[in-house]
């Protein structure tokens, strides 16, 4: 157990407090997180405790004097004690490794015993991230994901931040094809996005943008008619789009790519940091989006489609999956170069949606467009919030043509790629009805073709063994 | 029969359609949900204060939107139709909105086969395919249970020969 080890970490709070390392590993190479984290766990259940007092108890805390004070502290505290220790049976009965077939292994639970197996070949992303609290440890987590529908992922908490970056660097040099004692990989940094321009490209997004226009409008004119009761309504259609500004804003703070050898490294987070690697062979879909007011800068934002991510996370929210929050144009298309080398956006024969189409799609029409190379499909859509979807052959998983009663009417017919779930939705609008059809056979048999020469999943094997 | 002569949707040869048992098997469901319809419209005929032509005019309406939906059911089932080619699967439906799904066989994670009670006791089957996406939405209802067994045995093997990584 725990207390024959020796102390490795030191002291990370500065406090004189000496603390048993993550220790050697058991004889079968089994290892446990980090034995802080029932502390941890602890220490983070007392401000939803304190919370919680508050609101029950309210105001009667006045009323009730010193002694009912002391005595929900005593019960905080308690609870607090209660959580650290049903952590530390968690803890006791968490273990992971590496199997002798090269498999990641995690034995957990308490009442319940799971075993989990994660196949590294099907390893889409490893994160690690700093929660607040686990930060004041200086201790991190690490989520792995692989693919597969539902809970696919493993989430070890807590690991030291070193502890945390070599096990991401093994996993990640594992599922590569190297062997595991790789040096965790050097990475360089490309770009960062610096504040300002996150927080003005975030109030400038075209519903956000249009929201607070419309708000400042109502608000004018109802002060201007009848006083301040125009503030109602404009919390709302004011309040949320702020609320979401200031939530990306804090989430996304301190944007910076960097280029490893396993992949592009994203760093992210305000108050939770956030390590997230793209590896270039798992990412399904790339779209550019470009709201009307960005135009101006030249800003884009890239999101991605990457297999086992972005779905609904923990908490059933979507996660939008970025690759960068706000760029300038080619920087970003410097950046999707790396994700998919040799493509040269500029350089494709776009194949536009008919004049008719105007009629079904009367402000976008002339955008809409879809084209093609030997690498990717590419679909064009929208006018006032232009997007723009990439989508690697190889990675079609099927192909759709769907035509509405008003599309029927004018012999128009659109034509879907179907990607893993995630933001981006990769879709050529109101082409002409036969064209759509060729160009979805066309797709099937590319994607045929790319699958059957595809060696991108093992990214980081060198060419030389091929 | 469907016009199925139209641009993007050419039903070429070998293109398979659905049994018609799955017009019987829908209009069941539909007429056990018209009970409840058909309860309340009586309601309407017992209570005392409103005028007879009142529940006169909303029995007729739901008199129309039955026999309109009776007849939508025969021209959707016909509507359905599947083709296997070599390396991928074809299926297409919808008369309003019209689609058509082309899953290739190295793609499909799992095949579902299931049918409900009334399906059951009619004999038909439903086949839905599943790929990593989930906006691919293939489901071949209306399928022999025989078929639907050979079907799922088909693709389940095909998929196999030709499976691929994400």
């Amino acid at each position: 157990m725990s207390q024959e080890r020796s102390s490795r970490i030191g002291d990370d709070l500065g406090l004189g407090l000496s603390m048993p390392g993550m220790g050697s590993a058991d004889e079968h190479g089994r290892r446990h997180v980090h034995p802080i984290t029932p502390i941890i766990h602890g220490v983070t259940s007392i401000p939803f405790a304190i919370a919680m007092a508050i609101v029950w108890g309210g105001g009667a805390f006045a009323a009730l004097g010193l002694g009912a004070l002391v005595a929900t502290l005593l019960l905080i505290l308690l609870i607090a004690l209660v959580v650290a220790a049903w952590s530390y049976l968690g803890w006791r009965n968490l273990w992971f490794w590496f199997d002798d077939d090269g498999d990641f292994r995690v034995d957990s639970g308490i009442l319940t015993r799971q075993q989990r197996r994660l196949q590294l070949s099907r390893l889409q992303a490893v994160d690690v991230a700093q929660p607040l609290f686990a930060r004041l440890f200086s201790m991190a987590e690490v989520t792995i994901e692989v693919a597969g529908t539902g809970d696919s992922r493993v989430r070890l908490r807590y690991l030291t931040l070193a502890e945390a970056r070599a096990l991401r660097s093994e996993v990640l040099a594992r599922a590569a094809g190297l062997s595991g004692e790789t040096e965790e990989a050097p990475e360089t940094a490309i770009i960062r996005v610096p504040g300002r321009d996150l927080a003005v490209s975030l109030l400038a997004r075209s519903v956000t943008a249009g929201l607070l226009l419309v708000s400042a409008l109502i608000l004018g004119f109802t002060w201007w008619t009848q006083g301040w009761s125009g503030l109602g309504v404009t919390a709302v259609t004011g309040g949320v789009p702020i609320l979401i500004v200031v939530t990306e804003f804090i989430r996304y703070f301190g944007f910076t790519v960097s280029e490893s050898p396993d992949g592009l490294r994203l760093r992210f987070g305000l108050t939770k940091t956030q390590t997230r690697t793209v590896p270039p062979g798992r990412v399904q879909a790339i779209e550019f989006v470009e709201p009307l007011l960005w135009r101006r800068w030249g800003w884009v934002r890239v999101r991605l489609n990457i297999a086992g991510v972005g779905g609904a996370d923990s908490g059933g929210r979507k996660e939008e999956t970025l690759l960068v929050p706000v760029a300038p144009r080619d920087v970003a298309v410097a950046l999707v170069q790396r994700l998919q080398p040799g493509l040269d956006i500029d350089a494709l024969t776009w194949h536009s949606a008919p004049a008719r189409s105007r009629r079904r799609a009367p402000i976008q029409f002339r955008r809409l467009a879809v084209a093609w190379n030997d690498q990717v499909l590419a679909t064009r859509r929208g006018q006032v919030t232009r997007r723009l979807a990439i989508l690697p052959h190889p990675r079609t998983q099927s192909v759709r043509v769907t035509q509405g009663p008003w599309e029927r009417a004018l012999h128009l017919a659109s034509m879907h790629v179907d990607s893993t779930p995630g933001p981006v939705r990769v879709t050529a609008l109101h082409l002409d009805a036969g064209f759509a059809r060729e160009v979805a056979d066309a797709q099937v048999e590319r994607a045929r073709h790319a699958r059957d020469a595809d060696t991108s999943t093992h990214w980081a094997t060198p060419p030389s063994g091929e | 029969m469907v016009d199925r002569s139209e641009g993007a949707f050419t039903f070429a040869p070998g293109w398979t359609p659905v049994s018609p048992r799955l017009v019987t098997a829908r209009r069941i469901t539909l007429g056990l949900a018209y009970l409840l319809v058909a309860a309340a419209v009586v309601a309407l005929f017992v209570i005392p204060d409103l005028p007879r032509w009142v529940a006169g005019v909303v029995a007729g309406v739901s008199v129309v939107i039955f026999v309109w939906l009776w007849w939508l059911i025969g021209r959707r089932v016909r509507s359905y139709g599947y083709a296997e080619r070599e390396d991928d699967l074809l299926v297409t439906s919808g008369i309003m909105f019209r689609r058509l799904v082309i899953v290739p066989y190295g793609r499909m994670q799992l095949v579902d086969v299931q049918a409900g009670p009334i399906d059951r006791a009619l004999g038909v089957t439903t086949v839905q395919l599943h790929t990593a996406a989930a906006t691919t939405d293939a489901a071949i209802p209306g399928l022999l249970p025989q078929d639907a067994a050979e079907l799922r045995d088909r693709l389940a093997r095909r998929g196999e020969q030709r499976s691929a990584g994400l």
